[in-house]
């Protein structure tokens, strides 16, 4: 198929270009903003365009159901992260009465 | 029985180690029957080896121990050799040695170091027999150091002065620049002869045609000359002979008189039939010789230390000895030696007995009227003063007059030379007599508190004033009838190897050798009276002189400031170019620049590199995506 | 569609990024949500895309939003120095990324070929449960262990004394 008629359509690299887009997106927020939680949002960016990219797999692979099996562990890890992550923020602010992660800087030389 | 020859410088060895590890705890009792009895041993066995050598063909016992260095080309046996040259040096050295000790148990009886003082001295005669009893030069090289060695520890006995310990250290680095000439006479030997056993180099040599090989020869033989002049105090390297009358007296006799410093003629006696094939080298060395007996007799005339006085006439008579050597005259050279080592012997064990009565005054113009007060060392040292001035009759009076009867068949100019030391070696001498033995006192305190010396020193004395006498008659010429015995006597050693003809004997006449022994005996005895007449009053005609011609006296009485030319123009420079380049090339290439630098750049680049470690999360999340997208980069190529 | 949720998702992604206002940006994250939920749905699977909406966006943001109302940090403080390298060189990061994998994406030969896959029906909860409770079940438990601790943790960061 011609590349580009598969891009607008729906066709597999579509799917993929946007999961990478999305990745390219989500680490540019973090690498880019210094609230704590901004970076938190732009991990969860990065993990969705992980799914995207699995699910399409998934399904040009015949619908395969290991696909949405492992979308659904990403889901549960992300939430332990979500958890664990934002409490750091809140024990960070606690410490630092701030949320910019350039302020925690104990580990510079 | 033969072999227990090893024996003879081993006992000395043993007394050493002895006396070295348990004297303190053994007590000096027990160090001196130890210290003695070796060297007594010592003596024996030598006495022993000589009259087996006698006995044996050829004259000879070549004794083999076993293989000391075996590489490659070179192939060193450990052996003696009793031949009679060496015979007569192991005795010297053990005969004299042995009175030398038993002198020195009454002169250090009250010193600190009493064990120390023997476990040195019995060393010392082991390295010495070494020296003379080796078979080939390596031995003996290890014998010269090893002499060496001793005499800086014996220099510096007193090593709680300043002046002792400098002086030892003097006498070892002169020493070292003489090792080095011999070391490359060694080599260059080796180079010529393939071997470095002795009797295989004479025996290659004797086969040598005269003009054959003259070049690495005659460097060989100058550079052996070299180590002589260190070790035998020649010009230029006797400048530490003078400052080692710091050591003990017993040791000045013993080492700087008769043994150790005569280790430069016995070398070249033990090599004779190869300097026989380089009369370069021979030149020189009569030439070197004969300047030396003159200036070293011209700064003995002023000299107050008594000692100092009679380490200068070791100088001057050592020079004589090469004069002799030098003229071709090994066997008179060989005369003098021992004769020498007699008369010089007893001449420091009496200035030690004088020292020693005077409870440790050294300075002549101190001394005075001492013969009512000390009659035998009187008697003996006028006996060894007769012998060093050539007294007709006495031991000096033949080997002297041999020496100058060759030396002028070989260069006028070298014999006035000779006489000219002469005159100086008997006005000094007689100096020194007039000045400690007649008179008034000086010093009145300790001349009222001074006595003759103990028995065990004057037994020394006594015995070395008769041998001092009768050395003489190794040596009588054949113009007064006798058979000049010293040279048939030592012939086989002198000539060992030589397969050709005798080279002719010197041409001369017994009416120029009278002639000439009536001249020597008259100067000798003119300037001996003069020096007895005018200090047998005291100093006063000196201090005259001194105000009369300050100069000069200066100049004679401080070495002719030597020692400060040597500090001056060699020393000093020295100094300043090792300060210049340790303040330059260490301080700042090696330590700056090889050290620092490399130093300061790591620590900046260290520092620059840690600014990479910002601690913010973010920056290090940057690091990793830049490498995610290298890899990529490099992936997708 | 897929045309319209791919822009849905990747104009809210870039929202977000330039989103000054944190509680602003919460929300570009939920329309991000959205469309990735839409593209699930495109994809076949209703049980992703409602998943994707319940736990997504109906508790990660909504607890993302907690926190910074309790922090109360809706703005981002002011920087102190310029982070010029640091942005200078994300910027030449994202898009080197970008480039590449746009790049990987349409030369990809295996793309290609699965592409003329045909459309399979719709994920069912039936099928994924099966799964799940046969094929996956270590995983399935050690997931619930994982999430366990994970609270305990959160807990424990939070205490000010134990």
């Amino acid at each position: 198929m011609n590349p580009v008629h598969s891009l607008l359509c729906g066709g597999l690299q579509g799917y993929i270009l946007v999961a990478l887009l999305l990745f390219v997106i989500g680490l540019f927020t973090v690498l880019n903003r210094r609230s704590a939680l901004m970076q938190f949002m732009g991990v969860e960016l990065m993990l969705n365009s992980a799914n995207v990219a699995l699910l399409a797999f998934a399904r040009f692979r015949g619908g395969d159901v290991q696909g949405t099996v492992f979308y659904l562990f990403i889901i549960a890890v992300a939430a332990c992260e979500a958890a664990v992550g934002l409490a750091l923020v809140v024990g960070l602010f606690r410490h630092r009465q701030t949320t910019d992660t350039d302020r925690a800087d104990a580990l510079k030389q | 029985m033969l072999k227990l020859a090893w024996l003879i410088p081993i006992l000395p060895l043993l007394g050493c180690a002895f006396n070295g590890l348990l004297g303190r705890k053994a007590g000096k009792a027990a160090v001196t029957v130890v210290a003695l009895g070796v060297m007594l041993g010592s003596l024996a066995l030598a006495g022993l080896a000589f009259f087996a050598a006698k006995a044996a063909p050829g004259g000879r016992l070549d004794l083999f121990y076993f293989d000391w260095v075996a590489v490659g080309h070179l192939k060193v046996p450990f052996g003696l050799v009793i031949d009679p040259l060496s015979s007569v040096m192991a005795l010297v050295i053990t005969g004299i040695g042995t009175l030398i000790h038993l002198y020195s148990v009454g002169y250090m009886w009250e010193e600190e170091g009493y064990a120390r003082y023997f476990c040195y001295l019995n060393l010392f005669v082991f390295f010495m027999l070494l020296l003379v009893l080796g078979s080939s030069l390596p031995l003996l090289f290890v014998g010269w150091e090893g002499v060496g060695l001793c005499s800086y520890l014996l220099i510096g006995y007193y090593f709680e002065t300043d002046f002792a310990p400098a002086a030892g250290l003097k006498a070892f680095l002169f020493n070292r620049v003489g090792d080095l000439g011999m070391t490359m006479g060694m080599l260059a030997l080796f180079a010529a002869f393939g071997t470095l056993t002795v009797s295989e180099i004479l025996v290659q040599a004797g086969h040598l045609a005269p003009e054959a090989a003259v070049g690495v020869l005659t460097f060989a033989t100058l550079m052996m000359f070299v180590g002589a002049t260190g070790k035998s105090a020649q010009i230029p390297l006797f400048l530490w002979l003078p400052d080692a009358m710091a050591g003990p007296t017993p040791v000045s006799a013993l080492i700087h008189a008769a043994t150790m410093v005569t280790s430069g003629i016995y070398l070249i006696c033990r090599l004779a039939p190869v300097f026989v094939l380089t009369p370069i080298t021979l030149t020189t060395v009569a030439w070197v010789g004969g300047a030396t007996a003159l200036f070293a007799a011209t700064i003995g005339l002023f000299q107050r230390d008594i000692k100092k006085v009679l380490a200068y006439s070791t100088v001057s008579q050592l020079g004589y000895m090469f004069l002799g050597l030098g003229t071709a005259g090994f066997a008179a050279g060989f005369l003098h030696l021992f004769t020498h080592a007699w008369f010089k012997a007893l001449l420091f064990l009496g200035a030690g007995s004088v020292i020693h009565g005077m409870h440790h005054q050294q300075d002549l113009f101190k001394m005075g009227g001492l013969k009512a007060k000390m009659p035998i060392t009187f008697i003996t040292m006028l006996i060894a003063t007769l012998c060093i001035m050539g007294f007709p009759g006495t031991s000096g009076f033949f080997s002297k007059d041999e020496i100058l009867y060759l030396t002028y068949l070989k260069s006028p100019v070298l014999y006035v030379m000779g006489l000219a030391g002469a005159a100086c070696t008997a006005f000094y001498m007689w100096r020194l007599m007039g000045l400690a033995f007649w008179g008034t006192p000086r010093d009145h305190h300790a001349y009222d508190h001074c006595h003759e010396s103990p028995a065990t020193m004057t037994i020394a004395l006594s015995v070395l004033a008769v041998g001092a006498l009768l050395a003489g008659l190794l040596g009588i010429p054949k113009v007064w009838g006798g058979t000049f015995a010293i040279e048939g006597w030592l012939e086989p050693a002198l000539t060992y190897g030589r397969a050709g003809a005798e080279p002719a004997a010197e041409a001369g006449s017994a009416g120029l050798a009278w002639g000439l022994m009536a001249l020597s005996t008259t100067v000798a005895i003119a300037s001996g009276l003069t020096g007895f007449l005018i200090y047998r009053k005291g100093t006063a005609s000196e201090e005259a002189f001194a105000l009369k011609f300050p100069g000069l006296y200066r100049v004679l009485a401080n070495k002719y400031y030597l020692d400060e030319g040597v500090e001056a123009f060699l020393l000093a420079p020295v100094r300043w170019v090792s300060n210049l380049l340790w303040k330059f090339f260490d301080v700042i290439i090696i330590d700056g620049v090889g050290l620092n630098l490399p130093g300061a750049v790591t620590r900046v680049a260290g520092d620059l590199t840690a600014r990479a470690q910002t601690g913010r999360v973010r920056n290090y999340a940057l690091g990793m995506a830049a490498g995610a997208v290298l890899l990529l980069w490099i992936f997708l190529k | 569609m897929f045309l319209t949720f791919a822009l849905i998702t990747l104009l809210g992604a870039l929202a977000l990024t330039f989103q000054r206002n944190l509680v602003v940006a919460g929300l570009c994250l939920v329309v991000t949500f959205l469309g990735v939920a839409g593209l699930f749905l495109l994809l076949a699977n209703p049980v992703a895309a409602a998943l994707q909406m319940i736990v997504y966006s109906g508790a990660i943001v909504v607890l993302v939003l907690f926190v910074i109302m309790l922090l109360n940090s809706h703005q981002e403080e002011t920087r102190r120095h310029n982070h010029l390298l640091q942005r200078g060189l994300a910027v030449l990061a994202a898009l080197a990324l970008a480039a590449g994998a746009v790049k990987v994406v349409l030369a990809s030969p295996v793309l290609k070929a699965l592409d003329r896959t045909p459309m399979p029906g719709p994920m069912d909860l039936n099928q994924l449960g099966l799964a799940l409770f046969s094929d996956h079940m270590v995983a399935f438990e050690v997931a619930g262990l994982l999430l366990l601790a994970a609270m305990i943790g959160a807990v424990a960061l939070v205490k000010r004394d134990l």
